[in-house]
């Protein structure tokens, strides 16, 4: 048996989370190389990965609903927003204008979960009434009332243009906010939360993966792909949607609330259309439906700025020499990539890897 | 009565810019079963035409119109042409999230030229008149406004002969009942694809200019005026104009109608909605009409089959 990794003689091998050695292998490399990633790497490119992982961490929560689910979410960031808030309100400082707790970061960070997967599960039962685009549209309607909510709430939210401070880092009692120092490291705030952030991702991605193939995972699927059919196999639409919809806010609301507790400050005019949209475009640029995709896609959209700036300076383009900035430049790569993904790839980047991989596996043989 | 005759006719006025670009929505819904989320950016686009020819070139105002809209229309016929086209078949949601791309890209675009001050349009209207607008009996009417509704009843006069009597419309009324039959009758289902997209391009361009027409000006949140249509088409239900129509009208006056009396009653109920209320409103009457009757008051009921 040990010679054949890919002949599988049950059904549990053959859908556990790393089935072969080879994967076990490599993920644990991965494991490995992230926790010394602080130690080796320059606080610029930690504050890079930290972001990918908490994006991708969103962008799974997108996917369950929608990828697994099937049901279309445009609203994703408002889920975001709402684990932010309640993080920021337990977390931080009060100040004349904000109300704010300063709890531990062992309340907030499940708290802001867990209120997000609250709003979630009261919005979904208008999931089960509604299908397809007009789902989508009243998630779009989501994206403007909770904007409208998030600007006027100011006593939480600061208000529009002005914002407010994000939590604080205090974990078991212990601040983080100044850093720490082991012997000749200086450990700093965004390393913790980096720390944090990749157990958190490989936690919920585990979790993402489990989902998967639980009877709750293949019920998303079925519904996904013909949900008539699947009430009539005996799934709950009701229930499972539920389900869907409080699992996918869940992974927002956690995001979120580190998200912002990264950059210090978080403004409401940030939870704009574009901020939701972004992570639809990141789960479909990434790979709809997979694990890894979101991942991937939230790592592309991370780092495309860097790679513009580091594009722009090999070909000499200084930022004023160019029509547009580099904002700018993103923004329409992005755009582009949503729509070649979408006619060419719709596997997304997932689908790049996955027929790369098939190449390699059947190497020097390209059938 | 003279607030409630105010808010009625400035809403009434807001439904019928609406209106144009739900139309526009619902004809491309219809035809090529794409909800187009590009429609916005395309009504700004126009409105950037116009004002980049007319203020910026110093063309005359009317001819600058006629070229933007016409051009907005030909910007719809080529997203059609180079991004749509491949996509015929594709599961709706996948098309409209492309659409998204497209409005992304054209108003990054559009946003770069539009900077940082609103750009006026260069139209005559707010010379009319005392600022562009005269009194009835205490009520302000805007001649942009009257020109908006004018407007929109011709256009939609002309579109409703144009399904009845010309070869298109019906090809396309053919198309929109069934792609595939239309094709076999000797439809040339891609043309029709084409002059929809060409049709509400202009319908867009020309809500455009009087979304952002007078004082309104262009701005870089210009968008979001014209994107109120979708909760329009979504009350009316996706696939009927006529819905469209009067989705469009209960919109504009929930708009109207809240921005005049939110104050006031606010003041009765003791607590406040927020500033900009009446911006969000439509969302809410979409979402709680979405529930009551999910394919709109005036779409079709869709019948599954497993």
């Amino acid at each position: 048996m040990k010679k054949r990794p890919d002949l599988y003689t049950n059904y549990r091998n053959e859908s556990s989370i790393f089935p072969t050695t080879f994967q076990k292998f490599w993920f644990g490399l991965l494991l490995v190389s992230s926790f010394a990633a602080p130690f080796i790497l320059s606080s610029y490119w930690v504050l890079l990965i930290t972001t990918s992982l908490l994006i991708a961490i969103a962008s799974w929560g997108l996917n369950v609903v929608s990828g697994y689910a099937g049901q279309v979410n445009l609203g994703h960031g408002v889920f975001v927003g709402i684990g932010t808030y309640v993080s920021s309100v337990l977390g931080g400082v009060a100040t004349t204008s904000v109300i704010g707790y300063e709890l531990d970061m062992i309340i907030w960070l499940p708290l802001s979960g867990l209120a997000a997967t609250l709003i979630g599960i009261i919005l979904s039962p208008v999931s089960a009434r509604l299908k397809g685009l007009n789902l989508g549209l009243v998630t779009l309607a989501l994206v403007f009332i909770g904007s409208h909510f998030f600007s006027n709430l100011k006593f939480i939210t600061g208000g529009a243009g002005l914002g407010r401070k994000a939590a604080k880092l205090t974990f078991m009692g212990i601040d983080l906010e100044a850093g720490i120092t082991f012997g000749n490291f200086i450990l700093e705030k965004n390393d913790f939360i980096y720390f944090f952030s990749l157990i958190l991702c490989i936690l919920l991605g585990l979790g993402v993966k489990n989902i998967t193939r639980s009877k709750i995972g293949r019920a998303f699927s079925a519904i996904r792909d013909r949900d008539i059919a699947a009430e009539a196999l005996g799934i709950n639409l009701f229930k499972y949607k539920m389900y869907a919809f409080g699992i996918s806010s869940f992974y927002g609301g956690i995001a979120g609330s580190l998200l912002f507790t990264l950059s210090g400050g978080v403004e409401p005019g940030s939870f704009s259309l574009l901020y939701s949209i972004t992570f639809v475009a990141i789960v479909i640029i990434g790979g709809v439906g997979t694990v890894l995709g979101p991942l991937f896609g939230a790592f592309f959209f991370t780092m495309l700025p860097g790679i513009i700036q580091a594009l722009l300076h090999a070909f000499g383009v200084g930022d004023a020499g160019f029509i547009f900035n580099p904002a700018e430049i993103e923004r329409i790569v992005f755009a582009f990539f949503i729509i070649f993904f979408l006619i060419f790839e719709p596997r997304g980047m997932w689908g790049i890897w996955f027929r790369l991989r098939n190449y390699f596996k059947a190497w020097p043989f390209s059938y | 009565m003279t607030v409630f005759l105010q808010a009625t006719f400035e809403g009434l006025s807001l439904g019928a810019i609406y209106s144009l670009v739900a139309i526009g929505f619902v004809l491309i819904y219809k035809a090529t079963d794409v909800l187009s989320f590009a429609q916005p950016a395309l009504a700004v686009v126009g409105a950037g035409i116009i004002s980049g020819l007319a203020v910026d070139r110093g063309v005359p105002f009317w001819l600058a119109l006629i070229i933007g809209i016409v051009f907005t229309g030909l910007i719809g016929l080529l997203v059609e042409r180079t991004f749509l086209r491949p996509m015929v078949g594709e599961p709706v949601f996948s098309v409209a999230i492309l659409t998204i791309g497209i409005d992304i890209l054209l108003r990054t675009i559009l946003n770069k030229w539009i900077g940082i001050d609103p750009r006026y349009l260069g139209d005559p209207f707010p010379s009319f008149g005392n600022f562009g607008s005269f009194d009835v009996s205490g009520v302000t009417l805007k001649y942009l406004e009257i020109a908006a509704l004018i407007t929109a009843l011709v256009l939609i006069g002309i579109l409703g002969v144009f399904f009845k009597r010309s070869k298109y419309g019906i090809a396309m009324r053919a198309t929109s009942f069934d792609q595939e039959a239309a094709l076999a009758q000797g439809i040339n289902v891609g043309r029709v694809f084409g002059l929809v997209w060409l049709i509400a391009g202009i319908l867009a361009g020309f809500s455009g200019f009087f979304i952002t027409g007078g004082f309104n000006t262009l701005t870089q949140a210009s968008f979001i005026s014209a994107l109120r249509a979708l909760p329009a088409v979504v009350i009316g239900g996706l696939d009927s104009i006529a819905g469209a129509v009067v989705g469009s009208l209960i919109i504009g006056l929930t708009q109207g109608y809240i921005a005049y009396y939110q104050l006031p009653l606010e003041s009765i109920v003791g607590f406040t909605l927020g500033s900009g209320f009446s911006l969000i409103a439509p969302y809410l009457v979409m979402f709680i009409i979405l529930l009551i009757k999910p394919d709109g008051l005036f779409g079709t009921k869709e019948v599954e089959r497993v």
